[in-house]
């Protein structure tokens, strides 16, 4: 393992974005991140509200028009390697905001993420758990550690 | 052999630069995993994660193109202000005392100016996204103004700056003063020589005053809370160093822990007359010093809430008046 | 108090926040008007989060839209689907079960309790305390767990449904035995730290005065919950439900509208919410929790309102051959956005996000159309 791969495994920066989710996945990504009961810190995870320091951008809700341009703004700033995590089933297929108005394109949902930005990891759950999003962002680490 | 390598003062210079650079980079890791965490009743991270790791890691991160009216200067800024710092350093070591010039209090007081200085323009100077940049339609029909000035966060930041600059940094340069009332000189050299001959200035009535002045300026020139106004979360994020990218970002994170380390050092030339240099044990005196003050930091920040404006200036005020009395008494 | 009039003639700068902004869980886009650092006028955009969910209600049938009423919101998700089964049931007239009533109530002020935690943790988050805020968490953990405990789901547990409630939340003896010993739990530990917060004078000093929002300007605003309760007006829509006849607690007021008295009113509101869940374990009935015995016919517009933690929750669809019709959901947040507005003016920028958190906002239940009609 070169020093690459061994400082990137020990500092991992994480930034989240909600793009119009119902708040309960956000909530829990919060939760894993600030409650001491499972301190992201511990597996030197850290939470970054800057795009230009973060490595990991945790993407939730199904992107709502407004939230469209926005969240493409933040991801053109974070500087390569950039690993996008998509958590919930918002964000992964659209969850029950999708199809709402069966075969009319909706206006209003431009997601799932994957249509805006490429996805790295999907976590899915709704809500997630704080488990499962760890789990998440720890299971990108090769793709990160190998990564130019 | 050995011997003669190390009276040579460039390579002694360069050689306790190293060591305390070394130990610089672990100051953030400790603050946050023993201090902070413990606290908060939480594991934390690894020690040498905030401090070594990440900045080894925004080293090998793509540069990016800097949203900035003058991105030469804004890069350049961080590699200043570290610049800075470093020469501090060597100001305090006693084979600068040679050059009177440098190793004065003055000397020290104006590289602080420059580096306070260079906060007003990293703020001045960044463009981040996260303001007006965000792409947003909000200004259109039923918006309460529709033409107005807008600002980037990080303009206030950079008001704050020069708002500390004007008044904020006053008891540091106080409690620097202070020792200057006992030894009647405002060059290091004669500082540590009256030190070592009468005793620690710390253990008399103004240096016990000055170095508590000292510590709230330590806080307030660091940016910790509660003095973090400049790079408050709940509004300007990360103030002057939003831009930073990669490699420069390094260099942000390096030289903060350097200079946690630098302020304890000045504080163990000034205060207890024992100057670094990896000639004597002395040094060790000055790593506890350092860590001692990161320790408390820790401990403030970790119990205390942003201070705004309001809390900041009495707080100020009363730290200077604190700074006042500790000269006078001093001078009498 | 005098009125603080928003000042629009001068302004000397404007500084934009969001949709994407650390001291803000949600999106949204906040304008500030600011004059030496001084608040003169803030506009808050939603929008943001519009999905369209009464969209997505109208046409389906009644259980299904129930279910999907939970996706308003993450937070308070088990009192919009239990509002839209109360809306249905008013309108059907179908009788529930003593117990599902009791299990209800329970699961409202678990969910009270997980949303003044919140609160108060995202409170101390934007004054930057991040150690008061990581206690209040890790005392929010306990409320989850228990929460998954009945609901099988940290957040979203669909525990009522048409009649009563969802068989997996009903509850044994040794779930009541938890319940009792984890409220036990939660009860010295917010003791503790309420006094610890109250006892920081640093903190005080921050949240004392600070985006102040007087009684007949709340009024005005139709602000309601908690917020408004926290200007001094003793308005508790728990006091006229029917749910909550059997028990007894107190309505909080706090008299001055600022930061101060909206977390002091959080933290003394969960202490009457622990009240009304030990009462709820002591007195619960034995029986069937929920009732099949009913028929389905067309209604007319059926409403329900009921006290969630942020406010007053409205529901109301008409039921044609079983679908939801004419559906409209207003929550509390979309009652406070007025009071954020209101509350910013003439306070430092960096106090700013903290009054606008001060009302407990909920954009992601707020984002929908609205249509406001001036009187």
């Amino acid at each position: 393992m070169g020093l690459k791969s061994f400082s990137r495994a020990r500092a991992i920066h994480v930034m989240l974005v909600y793009t119009g989710g119902c708040n309960g996945c956000d909530i829990e990504i919060v939760n894993s991140i600030l409650s001491p009961r499972f301190d992201a810190e511990q597996y030197n995870v850290f939470l970054t509200w800057n795009p230009r320091e973060a490595d990991v951008l945790v993407v939730t809700g199904p992107v709502t028009h407004l939230n469209r341009k926005p969240l493409e703004a933040i991801y053109e700033a974070i500087p390569n390697p950039k690993l996008v995590v998509a958590a919930g089933s918002c964000a992964l297929m659209g969850g029950v905001y999708k199809n709402c108005y069966g075969d009319i394109p909706s206006e209003e949902i431009e997601g799932p993420v994957e249509n805006i930005i490429p996805v790295n990891a999907k976590v899915p759950g709704c809500a997630v758990r704080p488990q499962d999003v760890l789990a998440g962002v720890v299971s990108l680490l090769p793709t990160l550690l190998d990564a130019d | 052999m050995l011997e003669n390598i190390l009276t040579n003062p460039i390579i002694a210079v360069v050689l306790t630069v190293l060591v305390c650079f070394v130990i610089s980079t672990l100051l953030p890791g400790i603050e946050r995993k023993y201090i902070h965490a413990r606290i908060q009743q939480r594991i934390g991270p690894i020690v040498i994660a905030p401090g070594i790791m990440a900045p080894i890691k925004f080293m090998f991160k793509e540069n990016v193109n800097i949203s900035s009216p003058v991105p030469k200067l804004y890069k350049a800024l961080p590699i200043l202000c570290f610049i800075v710092v470093l020469c501090i350093l060597i100001a305090l070591t006693p084979q600068a005392y040679k050059i009177p010039a440098l190793s004065s209090l003055v000397a020290i007081v104006g590289f602080l100016k420059v580096e306070e200085i260079c906060y007003v323009l990293m703020g001045a100077l960044s463009k981040s996204v996260m303001s007006v940049r965000m792409p947003f339609p909000d200004r259109i029909k039923g918006a309460v103004h529709i033409k107005s000035n807008r600002s980037f966060v990080e303009d206030i930041s950079a008001r704050r700056s020069l708002r500390m600059i004007t008044y904020g940094s006053f008891p540091l340069y106080l409690a620097l003063f202070a020792p200057i009332t006992a030894a009647r000189s405002v060059f290091l050299q004669d500082i540590v020589t009256y030190q070592q001959l009468n005793g620690p200035f710390l253990f008399t009535v103004a240096g016990g005053i000055a170095a508590v002045v000292f510590f709230i300026g330590y806080m307030i020139i660091l940016n910790e809370y509660p003095f973090s106004i400049i790079k408050a979360k709940s509004d300007v994020i990360e103030g002057p160093y939003m831009e930073y990218a990669a490699k420069y970002r390094a260099v942000v994170v390096l030289t903060r822990g350097f200079f946690m380390f630098v302020l304890g050092a000045v504080f163990s030339v000034l205060f207890i007359g024992v100057p670094p240099t990896i000639l004597s044990w002395g040094i060790v005196l000055n790593i506890i010093v350092a860590l001692i003050f990161v320790v408390l930091m820790g401990i403030f920040s970790a119990f205390a809430p942003v201070f705004t404006n309001r809390q900041l200036l009495p707080s100020i005020l009363g730290a200077t008046l604190l700074g006042i009395l500790a000269v006078v008494i001093g001078l009498l | 108090m005098d009125k603080k009039v928003p000042r629009s003639n001068i302004i000397e700068t404007e500084i934009p926040m969001g949709t994407v902004h650390p001291a803000a869980l949600e999106p949204y886009r906040v304008r500030f008007f600011v004059e030496d650092e001084i608040v003169q006028e803030a506009e808050i955009t939603i929008g943001v989060n519009h999905r369209g969910i009464e969209r997505i209600m109208e046409g389906l049938p009644v259980e299904k839209a129930n279910a999907l009423t939970e996706k308003i919101c993450g937070i308070c998700s088990n009192a919009h689907i239990w509002n839209s089964c109360r809306t249905a049931e008013l309108g059907l007239g179908i009788e529930i079960p003593e117990r599902a009533l009791y299990i209800r109530v329970i699961m409202s002020e678990l969910e009270r309790l997980h949303s003044h935690f919140l609160y108060l943790a995202h409170g101390c988050e934007v004054l930057s305390h991040e150690t008061f805020s990581m206690r209040v968490f890790y005392l929010r953990e306990i409320v989850m767990e228990l929460l998954a405990m009945i609901g099988g789901n940290r957040v979203q547990y669909g525990c009522s449904v048409l009649g009563g409630v969802r068989p997996r939340c009903d509850l044994n003896e040794a779930k009541l035995l938890r319940l009792k010993n984890d409220m036990d739990k939660i009860e010295e530990g917010l003791t503790g730290f309420v006094e610890r917060f109250l006892a920081d004078s640093i903190v005080m000093s921050r949240i004392t005065g600070i985006g102040v929002l007087p009684q007949k300007q709340a009024i005005e605003l139709a602000v309601t919950g908690p917020t408004l309760r926290a200007t001094g007006v003793a308005r508790d829509l728990r006091t006229t439900m029917f749910e909550y006849d059997d028990f007894d607690f107190n309505v909080i007021t706090q008299p001055d509208g600022d930061v101060k008295s909206n977390l002091v009113m959080r933290a003394l509101e969960s202490f009457e919410a622990i009240k009304i869940i030990r009462q709820a374990i002591a007195n619960i009935p034995e029986g069937k929790i929920v009732n099949r015995d009913w028929e389905m016919f067309d209604t007319d517009i059926n409403e329900s309102y009921i006290e969630v933690p942020r406010g007053t929750l409205y529901h109301s669809y008409a039921l044609e051959s079983g679908r939801v019709r004419h559906c409209i959901i207003r929550t509390p947040s979309m009652a406070n956005i007025g009071a954020m507005q209101y509350a910013c003016i003439g306070d430092q920028i960096t106090d700013a996000q903290l009054c606008i958190v001060q009302c407990d906002p909920c954009f992601t239940c707020t984002d929908r159309a609205i249509e406001i009609i001036r009187r």
